[in-house]
């Protein structure tokens, strides 16, 4: 099977055409004929849910809710404002593929909040962009957003068809929490970015205290495809309970890395030979499946994986962000952990006692370890401690400083074992395979 | 069983619960403990703190009892392995950025955490990385800040957010580097910040007056009033060894809920001022010397016996107790004089006899809070009475409409609005407000207020504020201290009274001080005796008493130049008299120019006694502290000098049977009051130099100008008020 | 006799006792058994028993090497004390530490039990070794701060000492 057939792609569907975040370019290959559709009254809302919902399309932010039924949790006949808003807060580390649809595709993007907010009665639409994109991705969102605008295709009583729909894009300030769907909220109504308790859940209390669904920009990229090309197509590209095509960020030592949509349950080895396999002709160690916050994978088991939801789950990690980092031999686990919890240190939020306390906590003890002053129970209480963050706090953000903690732990044990019993020196030092 | 009604099973045990409730509130009201620190029932729920986790059965994972709504058949385990497991790694959390300064913190032996690390702690630290540090702020002369001690439950930041309004401390940072601040260095200003200090759980937040003097242990905790405000808000004073160390709230959910204002928390600190008169002082020979109790009342006695009883003059504080109150004018109308009167800030004192007998807020107090409109007419709420503008607050936010008819004084955050800006317009704006509420209601105003007011100068806002007094059916009209300080008060009052009647709502006063309500009952008045029966003769009201000098006077808890409508002229026309008793605990400096005797009495805190407060209930309370020096409780002194005066009828043998006495001399009933005949409203233009003077949050009475932290805060200098 | 309760048996034995001299001789055997032996009686005050690095006896209030009493009122040991001997009364010194203004043990209540020693989180309070003290007048059995201090100050070679061979098992 060739997976790299452009038919194949989704939300990179325009990759290739001169300047493809034009409207030109998105029209020229059908972009918002479904929002057309919409508009003249051809598509209804209750349809494009039933769509959606045929597709599999499931959330690309990480969790992989099931798109569909989400949507169907929004009371959309309730009165009162009701709002769509879009999480371009991409900042998983390892994770860059949101970056290229705002850069490439942000007509994708807007065409499917457009058609979200109508399936779902929302009027107004956010949405909320990373502040360290504000080089490209930023100003390439808002000219389109501009030239949606004048093209008619946004605003109040749109063409006639007595739809509103108002786009609005918010640049962040580059927390890490604000991606977070509560704390993206809170970070859009300008407060601090706290995540917030759940139930009530946004679909019923949101930002402003209204009936808010918050999905990912791949999500929401995706739909319009979806709409065009039908959901039997859509569903067809991956395996069973997980439709449609993923966009996989490798990166770490490999050939070539960079962002791949490539249809969802690829057999890992299949796609390391895509990104041109391991670099310098080394041996694949371990490898982090979708992104920083889920457990790493021993080369062995994930060459055994495909990429999907449920595969991966079965394997003992996650599909997460589909932010595939690879790592050769030559890594130092100890080091790589320690980078890890250095992030979920510095980005807690502060608010839960177990994540505030415990991510310091941590990285200091790593960080001891690597200084060759780790003691032989600290494996034990690093294991403890993140087994006393996981599931203790508001949001995921202590789940995911906990769970690299437990597997690098878990698999690589004698790497930090050695680590303190030789004062710091690391195991790939030993066997002479320093990275380069 | 109604629709709204679950079951839920705690700990085995099945208990009923209402739907919406949270796990945590179903529990404390069943007396199960679930162990908390960010958690408060009077603030919003956080379930940021993770010390309150329980195991809910089919939940994948520990559930926050605060945040966890309850559901039909909701099995929770508030003790089972797994939930203490969740608590003691939250409590490990806790502690390990924690310092242990628990020697030199003043929490020690009243700390949650300290509390709960004895039941979910390790004796052991397995922490052995370096600990937070965070600098401390100055938040002002009334709160010390260990900031390092800080478990970032956010209490203070959801009370100054929620129940102060003003959102004066926030977080800032984020992870372990998250602080609570002001952002900007500033004293934390609101007349209710004290109270952050009881919500801290830890030792981060402590009373500044109080730093470092005593231990939870030492001190008995003794029930008591606050002395300043009609509230009436229930405090407990701590004392140690007869001296009262500080003073806390006590939770009444009818009147001060769990909170305590600024002035009856930190005004304790007067009692110990360096003016206190030890021992009776007797002017002899034109100099003040110490002298025996015995000596010094056979010489008031015999002084006042040889002086005409028409010309003596008895001045006493509205904020006395019911008992000193009832003594004194025993002993006023035992010499023969009706010389006697408490109501020293009013300026119009023409229309008294349609004064209510017992003056109250025509409601209670937990009922203000769900009403529907609220006019304040003349009043400066949150300096006047700061726990009544924090339940005017509530009904606000509740959905009430607020309006003011007076001046804006300190700001308040809910919708309101202002139908004046100049106190000399307060008649003008009744009169627009009764020609809206014609127009509201359709029912014309008596003729009587046609011919004195212009009606017809009604604007929109005139008209909504009509319209919700009409169209709610809970209106309630209050009359502040401006209005009844107002050289035109009977006159408003009046007004009021037809707006009242015209719009069906309650019309109610706000009394003076801790205790007008006691005086005016008891019958400290010119013009009527306990219960307010009517005198034969009235005597002299306090304007005239302080206008042209009578023979003697008796000056009971108050100090005329300040606590009087014209200081100046009042200390003048007191040093021409030829003898004036001033009962005081403190010594002014003015004092030492008029006074010939100075007999020492004691502050609420020594003596025993009843306030009756702004919505007719009596509280009685007993000393807590040992009198400074000679002094003795007010009652005492009066009772002593009546039997010098050899007056009949005053063996009292203890506190409570003047209190008996008292209440069995005043009618029980409370009175609902309406419209009195409408006074005459020619001539009455006054200029602005008549106005009552802005009201003095930290200068109420003699007490709080005494306590030096309340003075140094900017409230007291007048300086950055929000 | 038999009206005495003894027997024919036991008066022939008791007058046996008598004419030999039997008790006697083993009473004067004690005396010159003990004679022999060394003496055990010590000759206070010119001699002293041993004592140990944990006796208990006058109090001491110590300081820091720096000057700085250690005491920061903390009022552990008046809150331990069993017998009530402990008066303190704390407030915040200039320098906006926590500080004792008044710190009185009365040696007349003490019962030296050692627990206001095991206490103090800072080993302000101590029991030093010396027993032989006296008053002479009323109200010298209360050691206010300042004698507790100069005890501190003039012992303090003696109380670190015996700290330090008293640590190693606590």
């Amino acid at each position: 099977m060739n997976y790299r057939e452009n038919e194949n792609l989704v939300a990179f569907a325009p990759f290739g055409l001169e300047n493809s975040w034009t409207l030109d370019a998105y029209r020229s290959i059908g972009g918002y004929q479904s929002w057309q559709q919409v508009l003249s009254g051809e598509l209804s809302a209750d349809d494009i849910i039933d769509k959606v919902k045929a597709s599999g399309l499931r959330g690309r932010g990480g969790a992989g809710f099931p798109t569909g039924l989400k949507w169907s949790f929004m009371p959309r006949n309730a009165p009162g404002q009701k709002y769509i808003v879009c999480n371009s807060d991409e900042s998983e580390p390892g994770t860059c593929h949101d970056r290229d649809i705002l850069r490439y595709n942000p007509h994708a993007l807007i065409e499917g909040m457009a058609i979200a907010g109508y399936a779902m009665g929302a009027t107004v639409g956010y949405n909320y962009i990373r502040g360290e994109f504000f080089a490209e991705p930023v100003p390439r969102f808002e000219s389109a957003l501009r030239e949606a605008y004048e093209a008619g295709l946004l605003g109040q009583n749109i063409n006639g068809s007595g739809i509103d729909f108002d786009l609005h894009m918010f640049v962040g300030a580059g927390a890490y929490i604000c991606g977070e769907e509560t704390g993206l909220l809170e970070s859009l109504e300008g407060k601090p970015g706290r995540p917030r308790f759940k139930p009530p859940f946004p679909a019923n209390y949101g930002l402003y205290g209204k009936p808010t669904t918050v999905n990912n920009t791949y999500t929401l990229a995706s739909v319009p495809t979806i709409l065009r090309k039908g959901p039997e197509w859509f569903a067809a590209l991956g395996p069973e309970k997980s439709g449609g095509a993923a966009i996989y960020s490798v990166s770490g030592h490999v050939e070539k890395p960079g962002n791949y949509e490539l249809p969802m349950g690829i057999p890992f080895p299949d796609l390391l030979e895509i990104c041109g396999g391991i670099w310098k002709g080394r041996k694949l160690k371990a490898v982090i499946p979708g992104g920083s916050s889920v457990p790493v994978m021993p080369g062995e088991v994930i060459m055994e994986c495909n990429m999907d939801y449920e595969s991966l789950r079965e394997a003992g990690s996650a599909l997460g962000t589909g932010a595939v980092v690879v790592m050769d031999e030559t890594t130092c686990m100890v080091r790589m952990l320690e980078r890890i919890s250095r992030f979920y240190y510095a980005e807690s939020c502060g608010q839960c006692t177990p994540c505030r306390e415990g991510t310091g906590w941590l990285n200091r003890v790593i960080n001891r370890v690597i200084d060759g002053k780790g003691r032989s129970e600290d494996l034990d209480m690093l294991v403890e401690v993140a087994n006393k963050i996981e599931g203790h706090t508001i949001c995921a953000l202590g789940d995911a400083a906990a769970w690299p903690v437990q597997s690098f732990i878990k698999h690589y044990r004698h790497e930090f074992a050695y680590m303190i019993e030789h004062g710091g020196r690391s195991i790939v030092e030993a066997d002479g395979k320093a990275a380069a | 069983m109604s629709d709204d009604q679950v079951t839920i099973e705690v700990d085995g045990i099945s208990l009923p619960a209402k739907k919406g409730q949270m796990v945590m509130e179903v529990t404390d009201d069943a007396g199960i403990y679930i162990p908390r620190f960010c958690y408060h029932a009077k603030l919003s729920v956080a379930a940021n703190c993770r010390m309150c986790l329980v195991e809910v059965e089919k939940a994948p994972k520990p559930l926050p009892a605060c945040a966890t709504p309850v559901a039909e058949g909701m099995k929770i385990s508030t003790k089972s392995p797994a939930a203490i497991a969740a608590q003691r790694a939250t409590m490990e959390f806790l502690l390990i950025n924690h310092p242990l300064d628990c020697p030199i913190c003043d929490q020690g032996g009243e700390c949650e955490l300290q509390d709960l690390a004895m039941g979910y702690g390790r004796d052991i630290s397995r922490y052995n990385e370096g600990k937070r540090v965070v600098a401390d702020k100055d938040i002002g002369p009334l709160v010390s800040t260990d900031m390092t001690r800080c478990i970032h439950c956010t209490r203070c930041v959801r009370f100054t957010e929620e129940i102060a309004g003003f959102q004066e401390l926030g977080t800032m940072g984020r992870g372990e580097d998250m602080k609570i601040g002001t952002y900007v260095e500033k004293a934390v200003n609101h007349e209710l910040s004290g109270n952050i200090i009881d919500l801290c759980p830890v030792g981060a937040l402590n009373s500044k007056p109080f730093r470092y003097r005593a231990r939870a242990w030492e001190m008995i905790q003794q029930a008591t009033v606050s002395p300043h405000d009609s509230f009436g808000s229930n405090m407990f004073a701590h004392v140690k060894q007869g001296r009262l160390m500080r003073v806390v709230p006590q939770p009444n959910d009818e009147i001060n809920e769990t909170w305590l204002s600024d002035r009856d928390r930190f005004s304790y600190d007067g009692i110990y001022s360096t003016d206190r008169v030890i021992k009776p002082l007797l002017r002899i020979d034109g100099e003040f010397r110490e002298t025996e109790w015995s000596t010094v009342l056979e010489q008031v006695s015999d002084r006042l016996q040889q002086t005409d009883a028409a010309k003596i003059g008895f001045l006493s504080s509205p904020g006395a107790t019911v008992e000193e109150s009832f003594l004194l004018q025993r002993i006023a109308r035992g010499l023969g004089t009706n010389n006697i009167d408490h109501r020293l800030q009013a300026r119009d004192l023409g229309d008294s006899d349609n004064d209510p007998v017992q003056p109250h807020i025509g409601t209670d107090i937990v009922s203000l809070e769900s009403a529907d409109a609220i006019a304040v007419i003349g009043s400066d709420l949150r300096r006047e009475v700061p726990m009544l503008a924090h339940r005017v607050r509530k009904a606000a936010l509740a959905g009430a409409t607020v309006s003011f008819i007076n001046p804006p004084g300190q700001q308040y955050q809910f919708s309101h609005q202002y139908l004046a800006t100049e106190l000399t317009q307060l008649r003008a704006a009744l009169g627009a407000l009764i020609g809206a509420a014609e127009v509201a209601t359709g029912k014309i105003a008596p003729d009587s207020v046609a011919q004195r007011v212009d009606r017809q100068s009604h604007d929109e806002t005139h008209r909504a504020v009509a319209e919700s007094l009409a169209q709610g059916e809970r209106s309630h009209i209050l009359l502040g201290h401006l209005a009844q300080r107002h050289p035109a008060f009977t006159q408003i009052r009046a007004l009021a009274s037809v707006l009242a009647d015209m719009t069906g709502a309650t019309i109610g006063f706000i009394p003076e001080s801790a205790n007008a309500a006691g005086a005016s009952l008891v019958g400290v008045l010119p013009h009527r005796g306990a219960g307010g029966e009517p005198v034969a003769t009235p005597g002299l009201n306090a304007r005239q008493m302080l206008a042209d000098a009578l023979d003697a006077y008796v000056l009971f808890g108050f100090e005329p130049e300040v606590d009087t409508v014209e200081g100046a002229q009042a200390v003048e026309t007191l040093r021409n008299a030829n003898f004036v008793v001033v009962m005081s605990p403190w010594l002014s400096e003015q004092a030492l120019e008029y006074a010939d005797v100075i007999l020492p009495i004691g502050t609420f805190a020594e003596t025993a006694g009843t306030y009756v407060n702004l919505e007719g209930r009596w509280q009685s309370f007993s000393g807590v502290a040992t009198p400074v020096g000679e002094a003795r409780p007010g009652w005492k002194v009066l009772r002593v000098l009546a039997n010098y005066l050899h007056l009949d009828a005053f063996d009292y043998n203890d506190a409570l049977e003047v209190t008996v006495a008292a209440r069995e001399a005043v009618p029980v009933e409370l009175q609902d009051y309406r419209i009195g005949p409408m006074p005459s409203m020619d001539g009455a233009d006054f200029g602005d130099d008549l106005m009552p003077a802005p009201i003095s949050l930290y200068g109420s009475d003699s007490l709080v100008r005494r306590s030096r932290p309340l003075q140094r805060t900017p409230l007291a200098r007048g300086v950055g008020e929000s | 006799m038999s009206a005495h309760g003894l027997t024919d048996m036991s008066m022939i034995r008791n007058w046996s006792k008598t004419l030999l001299l039997t008790e006697l001789r083993s009473g004067l055997a004690v005396t010159l058994r003990n004679m022999l032996r060394p003496k055990v009686t010590v000759r206070y005050p010119e001699e002293k028993t041993p004592q140990s690095p944990r006796f208990r006896g006058l109090h001491a209030q110590r300081r820091y090497p720096n000057g700085e009493e250690r005491c920061i009122a903390c009022k552990l040991c008046e809150a331990v004390c069993p017998a009530l001997a402990i008066t303190i009364e704390s407030d915040m010194r200039d320098d906006g530490t926590r500080r004792t203004t008044r710190y009185d043990i009365d040696l007349f209540k003490c019962i030296y039990c050692g627990f206001c020693e095991e206490a103090c989180p800072v080993d302000a309070i101590v029991e030093t070794r010396i027993h032989e003290y006296h008053m002479e007048n009323r109200g010298e059995n209360i050691m206010t701060k300042d004698k507790l201090l100069a005890v501190g100050d003039r012992y303090e070679a003696m109380i670190a000492a015996d700290k330090a061979a008293d640590s190693q098992y606590r």
